[in-house]
């Protein structure tokens, strides 16, 4: 984070975004509480970064993403875009008609590779209907630049005119991908891009990904669960918990060193592919708090095992504590936590 | 109805199965045409091991264990091959095999499977929500599964639930007894389904993805119970898995499908340190590593699985194989073979035998 000074090497400001879900009851539908999904998130994101998005289900990782592309409205906070033609804009303030060249450069990618397609529409329609929504091109320019994204992620520009169901889950995630690069997007946010894949699939949509990357100056927020497939694509890690980010650290430290509790045992869980690395996990006591209803001070007081009266009080902030490693708890400075190979961690 | 008492008592090894799976062929039979879900599985299941079974989507892990419970539904059938089950019971060291049961040859439906269902074969599945009644206490679906196996009075059948809710460690057994499974949370549904698969005390339980649908800190958390639990009760679990993280820190064996046969069976720690099938290798290769020091570009596997209803001659895997051998592997099936000098790890794959299906092999 830069201290509020936008630098032209960043790309994405986001502070204290927040985005409540109303609950609403009764005959008259009246608001009886807010959902509070995503309830202050900060980061800056760099040009060519890949910052990971990770925690529990629940935590407001997709809500985020969701919200910085005002798929879903924000219900506070601020969130600056760097467009490469208009400059810095602030995307909350925007109206839809304003937003409509700025969505041009910020493309989402879903999880699931079978309802993100509509069904009825062939391929050709499926890639090309960005760029006909934009009138970036029509007939047969329509027709190369799609034939040329089909290449460009991997598929043969023949299968244009099938549909969807033709093709397996990696291949229609290559779809997704070719029509997330249509408008040439700056930033594109993947929400859990392999969830749904086979391994050997996995591998070959993740190797496209980073290719994309270099040769299109992409920046990715990259939110998936898996910490393997995390670690192995981003350059910096955010974690959430309950809405709030604990920890937001470049990504090999927050493997090695993490300085948030929840961060420790989330990373003492990863289950590691080699059977003469067995750790015992750290066991979380209860379950995560409701969004609805949580706790006072830190959200995961009730749950950590060095929590103190301070935790139930004063709810902690998010403070850089070494360079680029930001972590919101109150003893981040005292605690020596285990990194993800924990005792192994020398090998 | 094979009678429980013809007991051919023979002392065996700790390495001893307890269920072998021969050469099991499982049909679906579906108006497009014949699915051949699996094409002649060999397994042995080590007692009081846990076997983990991997691969990808659509290679027969499933319906692997759905056949060996004899829940295979229409239009799917077992046409070939044998499951044998061994009852047995630790006796020392060893195992004394009690009773010898060719589950293949059952009527699904019959009185001897239903008696095996529960008591001896538990299974638990991915989706904890659809396989507990939402309509029913947890404790009255556990009841009823104890009830079904053992006269005992309902009170007893209670005491008994809460016995085992409290095993599997969640919180405040007594009123959780009395929930309904919407009331509780994901975790909490998969222990409680742990819970119903363990209260008979099988001496093999299946676990299909048990905790696929899991965060990964409550997945860690099963894992880790089902470990202590096996442990404790000295049971056998198969566990179906596609996730090699979860294969490495849960399995003793391991069994890898490709495509309706396993391909290679070994300890874990020859899977992961020697493995033999080029399929296994790719495989590993594919999958990111944590915080190993160089980062390399993952190697994807090429191509994809074939669909079931495809008939690849030869090796399923050689048109994917890195060292496909032109003129061997498309022509025949190789053979599942022991590894000369390792009696624990077979293999199918004509770089290390050239034994093929139906003649030396196991």
């Amino acid at each position: 984070m830069t201290n509020g000074q936008s630098q032209d090497n960043n790309i994405l400001e986001v502070k204290d975004l927040k985005t409540h879900y109303p609950i609403r009851k009764g005959l008259l539908r009246r608001v009886t509480g807010y959902v509070k999904a995503v309830d202050g998130v900060n980061f800056t994101l760099r040009k060519g970064d890949t910052l990971g998005l990770v925690g529990e289900s629940g935590c407001g990782k997709t809500t985020t993403g969701r919200t910085i592309v005002r798929l879903l409205e924000p219900t506070a906070g601020s969130m600056r875009f760097n467009d490469p033609n208009l400059g810095w804009v602030n995307l909350d303030q925007m109206s839809r008609r304003e937003l409509a060249p700025v969505r041009r450069n910020m493309q989402m990618i879903f999880q699931d590779p079978f309802s993100s397609l509509n069904p009825r529409l062939t391929v050709k329609r499926i890639v090309a209907e960005p760029l006909i929504i934009n009138k970036v091109a029509s007939g047969s320019e329509l027709d190369d630049r799609v034939a040329e994204l089909l290449r460009v992620v991997g598929m043969r520009p023949e299968y244009m005119s099938r549909y969807p169901h033709a093709f397996s889950g990696g291949q229609r995630q290559r779809l997704g991908i070719a029509r997330a690069l249509a408008l040439n997007p700056r930033l594109i946010i993947c929400d859990e891009p392999v969830s749904a894949l086979d391994v050997s699939i996995q591998a070959q949509v993740l190797n496209l990904l980073e290719d994309l990357q270099t040769d299109f100056d992409l920046t990715y927020i990259f939110i998936a669960h898996d910490l393997s497939v995390v670690e192995h694509i981003t350059n910096r890690m955010a974690v959430m918990y309950v809405g709030k980010l604990v920890e937001l650290a470049p990504t090999g430290e927050l493997y090695d060193s993490p300085l948030h509790p929840y961060s420790e045992a989330l990373m003492a869980a990863l289950p590691i592919p080699d059977p003469r690395v067995r750790e015992r996990p750290i066991r979380l006591p209860g379950e995560v708090a409701n969004p609805a209803n949580p706790p006072s001070g830190c959200y995961f007081h009730p749950r950590c095992r060095y929590a103190q009266d301070i935790c139930a009080q004063e709810e902690p902030e998010l403070r850089e504590l070494q360079p680029d490693h930001w972590s919101a708890c109150h003893f981040s400075e005292d605690l020596s936590l285990r990194g993800v190979l924990g005792s192994h961690a020398t090998n | 109805m094979e009678s429980r008492e013809t007991t051919t008592t023979t002392e065996r090894s700790e390495t001893d199965t307890i269920l072998r799976i021969k050469n099991l062929h499982t049909y679906f039979f579906t108006v497009v045409g014949v699915a051949k879900a699996l094409n002649g599985v060999n397994l042995d299941v080590p007692a009081g091991k846990v076997l983990g079974i991997v691969g990808e989507s659509g290679c027969g892990k499933s319906v692997t264990a759905l056949s060996a419970m004899r829940l295979v539904v229409e239009p799917g059938r077992i046409v070939e091959g044998t499951i044998t089950l061994n009852q047995i019971r630790k006796q020392g060291n060893g195992y004394k095999v009690m009773d010898e049961v060719d589950i293949t040859s059952l009527d699904p439906r019959g009185p001897k499977i239903r008696s095996l269902r529960g008591s001896e074969i538990a299974m638990i599945f991915q989706e904890p929500m659809t396989s507990l009644n939402p309509s029913y206490t947890v404790g009255n679906q556990i009841m009823e599964a104890v009830q079904l196996h053992q006269k005992v009075s309902k009170v007893e059948a209670r005491d008994r639930a809460i016995d085992i809710l409290r095993r599997v460690e969640l919180p405040n057994a007594e009123a959780v007894v009395d929930r309904y499974p919407h009331q509780l949370s994901g975790g909490m549904r998969q222990r409680a389904m742990i819970a119903m698969a363990l209260s008979c005390t099988p001496s093999l339980l299946i676990a299909d993805e048990p905790t696929t649908a899991l965060d990964v800190t409550t997945e860690a958390e099963i894992l880790d119970l089902m470990r202590e639990l096996q442990a404790d009760m000295g049971m056998t679990i198969v566990f179906i898995t596609h996730n090699l993280g979860v294969v490495a820190q849960m399995c003793d064996e391991v069994a890898v499908m490709y495509l309706g046969r396993v391909v290679e069976q070994a300890p874990v720690d020859d899977i992961f340190y020697n493995p033999m099938h080029p399929y296994t290798r790719a495989l590993l290769q594919s999958i990111p590593r944590v915080r190993v020091r160089e980062k390399k570009r993952l190697e994807p596997i090429r191509g994809v699985v074939p669909d079931p209803y495809s008939n690849i001659s030869g090796c399923p895997f050689h048109d994917r194989c890195s060292d496909f051998m032109p003129g061997v592997c498309e022509v025949n099936v190789p053979a599942m073979v022991t590894v000369p000098g390792d009696p624990q790890h077979a293999v199918r794959c004509f770089l290390h035998s050239d034994a093929t299906e139906g003649e030396n092999g196991r």
